[in-house]
C-alpha cells in the first residue's frame, strides 16, 4: 500500500509507518477484523493487534468481538463519538461518498463511475443503498448518520432547490434533490455546487486553510469556481455564483452547453480536450489525457497548456474582480499539475493589474478528488449544526 | 515511440466473422477491433449475437468465416486453451469456481504452483497480491469461495482471469445479480483493469453500468453490428434506438437488405408505417 514511501530506518518511524497503514486500511474499508488487516496490510498479525491496542487506548480505533466463519474474531473501526455526516458528491461521472464524525475524520470512503447522463431517481436510490451499507461496515447505522451534504456538478437554484438552468445536468431537470432525499433518509439534506463544496472543503482541510479571499477553479468536464470572500462561500443571490466556465473569452468561439459561443468550457473543458486529442477508433477520457501528457506525449501537453492559458484568461479577469489572495485548482483536470497551472499562472499574472507582486498565488487541491465530497461533509456540518436540538427538522433543506 | 505504436494499433481485430449454427446466422460479417487500455461493451438484445462473438473470442466456437488477426498477425483460435494462450481472459457469467475451495485453490486451479507437493506458501502470497492489486476486499484467501458475497466471487474469478497476465479481458455480464455496493466494486474494478492497460470487453444489458465504464459501445442486432459509439458522443436515447433497430449506423451493413433475408423466413423490420403488421407481430413473438 504505501510501498512507494521510503522510511528512515529508526523503530520509532517504522512503527509510526505501521500504525498509518493501519488506520488507512480501516478508513478504506469501514471496518475488518484484525486478521483482515494483516492480510491487507501485509503486517504480522501480532503486530497488527499491538497497534490497534495501542490505538484503541488512544480513542483512535474501536474493536468489537465478533465472529468470521466461526472464530472469534476482533471488529475493527474507527471510532466516532459524535454522530456521523455523509457527504456525496456526483460529479458528471463519479459518485463518491465519504462518511465522516463531525471532527472531519473520515471513517469510510466509497466511490464509483457513472454514466454519462445519470438520473435523479437511479442515483439517489443507489446513494440510499451505499450509504447503508458504507454504515454498516463502519459499525453504525442509520440513526448515528446526522446530516447529509450533496454536491451537484451543475448551479443550484437556492430559491427552488432544484438545478438552476435545463439541460446541463438533464437527468436532474426539476428535481428538488434535498427533498428528495430527505423523504427517503429522513436526515437533513443539504445541496449544493461542486465547486462551492470544494471551495469549503479546501478552506477547512485543504490548500485554502487559513485564508479569507480564496477562488477553487474546479477543472474537468465542467468548469466552475467556488468563490470564498471574508472567510465564506459566497454563493450569490439564488446560489448560482462561480460559473467561471461560461465567461466568454473569444467572441466566434465554439459553441456551448449553454447556448453561448466562446465560453471557457467550451474551449477548455473535459469534452473539447478529448475531441481535440481523439485519433482512430479507440475511445479515450480525461483521464488518459492526463496520463499521456505525464509521459511526455507533445500533443496532450499542449491541450492541457491550452486549456491552462484559456482557463487563465478567465481567472485573470476574476482576480481583477475580486483580487484573492490564493487560487487553488482542483477537478479531474487539476490533477495535470504544473502542465495546468504553469499557463494559467502566466496568463493572470500578465494580466492582473496590481502588478505581478500582488497577483494572487495559484495552487493544486490538496484534497484532490474528494475535495467535493469532504467539502459537501463540511457543509451538512455548518448547517445541520443551526439547529442542533431537532436535527430531523424538515425546513433545514435547500436552505 | 513504441508505446504510442501500442496504442493505436488494434490488440485484436476481428474481419467478417460470420458463424451460423443450423438455420441460425448467429453472426454475420461482423468487424470488431479491441485496443490496449479501453473498455469496450457488447450490447444487444437477447440472440444478438454478443455471447456467440465472444465465444468466437474465446475459442468456444469457430467462426464459419472471417479472419481474427492478434497483435498484426492472422490466428485460429481453436479451443478455449488456445485463447488463453494468446492473452484472451474470458470470465462467463457462472464464474465457474469451486464453492467448496478456498479462495487461494480456486485462482491457482489447474496451474497449482510446485513440483510434487503444492507450495502454498507462494501461491497464498501471490494471491494476496493480485488481489491487493485490484483493491479486492476480499476478507481472508482461506476461505470457501461459498462464503463470500457476489461481488467478492466476481472480483476472485476476475483475478484467476487475471493470472497469465493476459491483454484482453472478457467479462459476461459481470454485474448481474449484484446489489449496489457490489456493482460498485466491480465497475471500479473494470476501471482499474483498463488503467493497467488490458483491454476490457464488457456484456451487459444494464445501460448505466455499460455507460459508466464504456470507451466504446458496440451495438448488435440479428447477428451484425448496428451501431457504434464512442463515450463522448454516446446517448441512452442513441444506444436504445440502435438495439432495437431504429437507428442504424452502421454503413455498408442495411438492416433490411431484403437478398439477405429471404433465406430466413418473413422477418421484416418494423419501421414499414402499417401493412406489416402481421409479419411484425410474428417476429415479436418468434423472439
Amino acid at each position: 500500500m504505501a510501498a512507494h514511501r521510503r522510511t528512515p530506518g529508526s523503530q520509532t518511524s517504522l512503527r509510526e509507518a505501521n500504525r498509518g497503514r493501519i488506520v488507512d486500511a480501516v478508513k478504506r474499508y469501514g471496518g475488518l477484523s484484525q486478521i483482515e488487516l494483516a492480510g491487507l496490510t501485509g503486517l504480522s498479525p501480532a503486530t497488527v493487534s499491538n497497534i490497534v491496542k495501542e490505538l484503541t487506548g488512544a480513542g483512535v480505533l474501536n474493536t468489537a468481538p465478533g465472529t468470521r466463519s466461526g472464530r472469534r474474531a476482533q471488529h475493527v473501526t474507527l471510532a466516532h463519538a459524535l454522530g456521523l455526516v455523509a457527504g456525496v458528491h456526483f460529479s458528471t461521472r463519479h459518485l463518491r461518498i465519504s462518511i465522516s464524525d463531525a471532527a472531519y475524520t473520515v471513517v469510510s470512503q466509497t466511490h464509483m463511475p457513472l454514466a454519462k447522463d445519470h438520473r435523479a431517481d437511479n442515483e439517489l436510490d443507489r446513494v440510499m443503498l451505499l450509504l447503508a451499507d458504507m454504515l454498516e461496515s463502519a459499525g453504525a447505522g442509520m440513526l448515528d448518520l446526522l446530516a447529509v451534504g450533496i454536491a451537484l456538478p451543475a448551479p443550484v437554484d437556492r430559491r427552488t432547490g432544484r438545478i438552476a438552468r435545463r439541460g446541463i445536468l438533464r437527468g436532474w431537470d426539476g428535481v428538488e434533490v434535498a427533498e428528495v432525499l430527505q423523504q427517503r433518509l429522513k436526515r437533513p439534506v443539504f445541496v449544493d455546487t461542486d465547486a462551492n463544496a470544494a471551495a469549503l472543503g479546501e478552506l477547512r482541510l485543504g490548500a485554502a486553510r487559513g485564508k479569507d479571499d480564496v477562488v477553487f477553479v474546479d477543472v474537468g468536464d465542467r468548469i466552475g469556481a467556488g468563490l470564498v470572500l471574508g472567510g465564506h462561500v459566497y454563493s450569490g443571490h439564488a446560489g448560482t455564483a462561480g460559473e467561471l466556465g461560461h465567461t466568454v473569452i473569444r467572441e466566434d468561439g465554439p459553441l456551448c452547453e449553454c447556448g453561448n459561443r466562446g465560453c471557457v468550457q467550451a474551449i477548455a473543458g473535459g469534452s473539447a480536450l478529448i475531441q481535440r486529442l481523439q485519433t482512430g477508433n479507440r475511445g479515450i477520457k480525461l483521464q488518459d489525457v492526463i496520463v499521456r501528457a505525464m509521459t511526455g506525449e507533445a500533443d496532450a501537453i499542449r491541450a492541457i497548456a491550452d486549456a491552462g492559458t484559456a482557463i487563465g484568461v478567465a481567472t485573470a479577469n476574476l482576480c481583477n474582480l475580486l483580487d484573492p489572495e490564493r487560487i487553488v485548482v482542483g477537478g479531474e483536470l487539476g490533477r495535470s499539475g504544473e502542465l495546468l497551472l504553469g499557463p494559467m499562472r502566466r496568463e493572470v499574472e500578465r494580466a492582473v493589474l496590481a502588478g505581478t507582486r500582488f497577483a494572487p498565488e495559484i495552487v493544486q487541491s490538496q484534497l484532490g478528488a474528494e475535495a467535493a465530497a469532504l467539502g459537501a461533509v463540511a457543509m451538512a456540518v455548518d448547517r445541520v449544526s443551526i439547529q442542533p436540538e431537532d436535527p430531523t427538522h424538515p425546513g433545514g433543506a435547500a436552505e | 515511440m513504441a508505446a504510442t505504436d501500442d496504442r493505436l494499433e488494434p490488440v485484436v481485430s476481428m474481419r467478417a466473422i460470420s458463424k451460423s449454427f443450423g438455420h441460425v446466422q448467429a453472426l454475420r460479417n461482423v468487424d470488431l477491433d479491441l485496443y490496449r487500455g479501453e473498455v469496450v461493451a457488447l450490447v444487444g438484445d437477447n440472440g444478438a449475437g454478443k455471447s456467440t462473438l465472444v465465444k468466437v473470442l474465446a475459442g468456444v466456437h469457430a467462426p464459419d468465416a472471417g479472419t481474427i488477426t492478434f497483435r498484426g498477425r492472422i490466428v485460429s483460435i481453436p479451443s478455449p486453451a488456445a485463447s488463453r494462450e494468446l492473452g484472451i481472459a474470458t470470465v462467463f457469467q457462472d464464474l465457474a469456481l469451486c464453492d467448496n475451495l478456498d479462495v487461494v485453490a480456486n485462482l491457482f486451479l489447474g496451474h497449482e504452483l510446485g513440483r510434487g507437493s503444492l507450495d502454498e506458501e507462494t501461491m497464498e502470497q501471490r494471491s494476496w497480491e493480485l488481489l491487493r492489486r485490484l483493491s479486492a476486499r476480499i476478507p481472508s484467501v482461506r476461505m470457501p469461495v461459498a462464503t463470500l458475497s457476489g461481488g467478492q466471487r466476481q472480483t476472485v474469478a476476475i483475478a484467476r482471469s487475471l493470472i497469465g497476465d493476459p491483454t484482453v479481458v472478457i467479462l459476461d455480464e459481470p454485474t448481474a445479480a449484484l446489489g449496489v455496493a457490489q456493482t460498485a466494486e466491480v465497475l471500479n474494478l473494470i476501471e482499474l483493469l483498463r488503467d493497467q492497460g488490458h483491454c476490457v470487453v464488457l456484456i451487459s444489458h444494464n445501460m448505466a453500468d455499460v455507460q459508466a465504464v464504456a470507451d466504446r459501445v458496440i451495438v448488435l442486432r440479428l447477428g451484425r453490428v448496428n451501431g457504434r459509439f464512442r463515450a463522448p458522443e454516446l446517448s441512452y436515447e442513441d444506444i436504445i434506438a440502435s438495439i432495437t433497430g431504429v437507428l442504424n449506423l452502421e454503413e455498408g451493413t442495411p438492416e433490411d437488405d431484403p437478398r439477405e433475408r429471404l433465406p430466413d423466413g418473413p422477418a421484416r423490420p418494423l419501421r414499414s408505417p402499417g401493412g406489416s403488421t402481421p409479419a411484425g407481430d410474428a417476429e415479436g413473438g418468434a423472439r
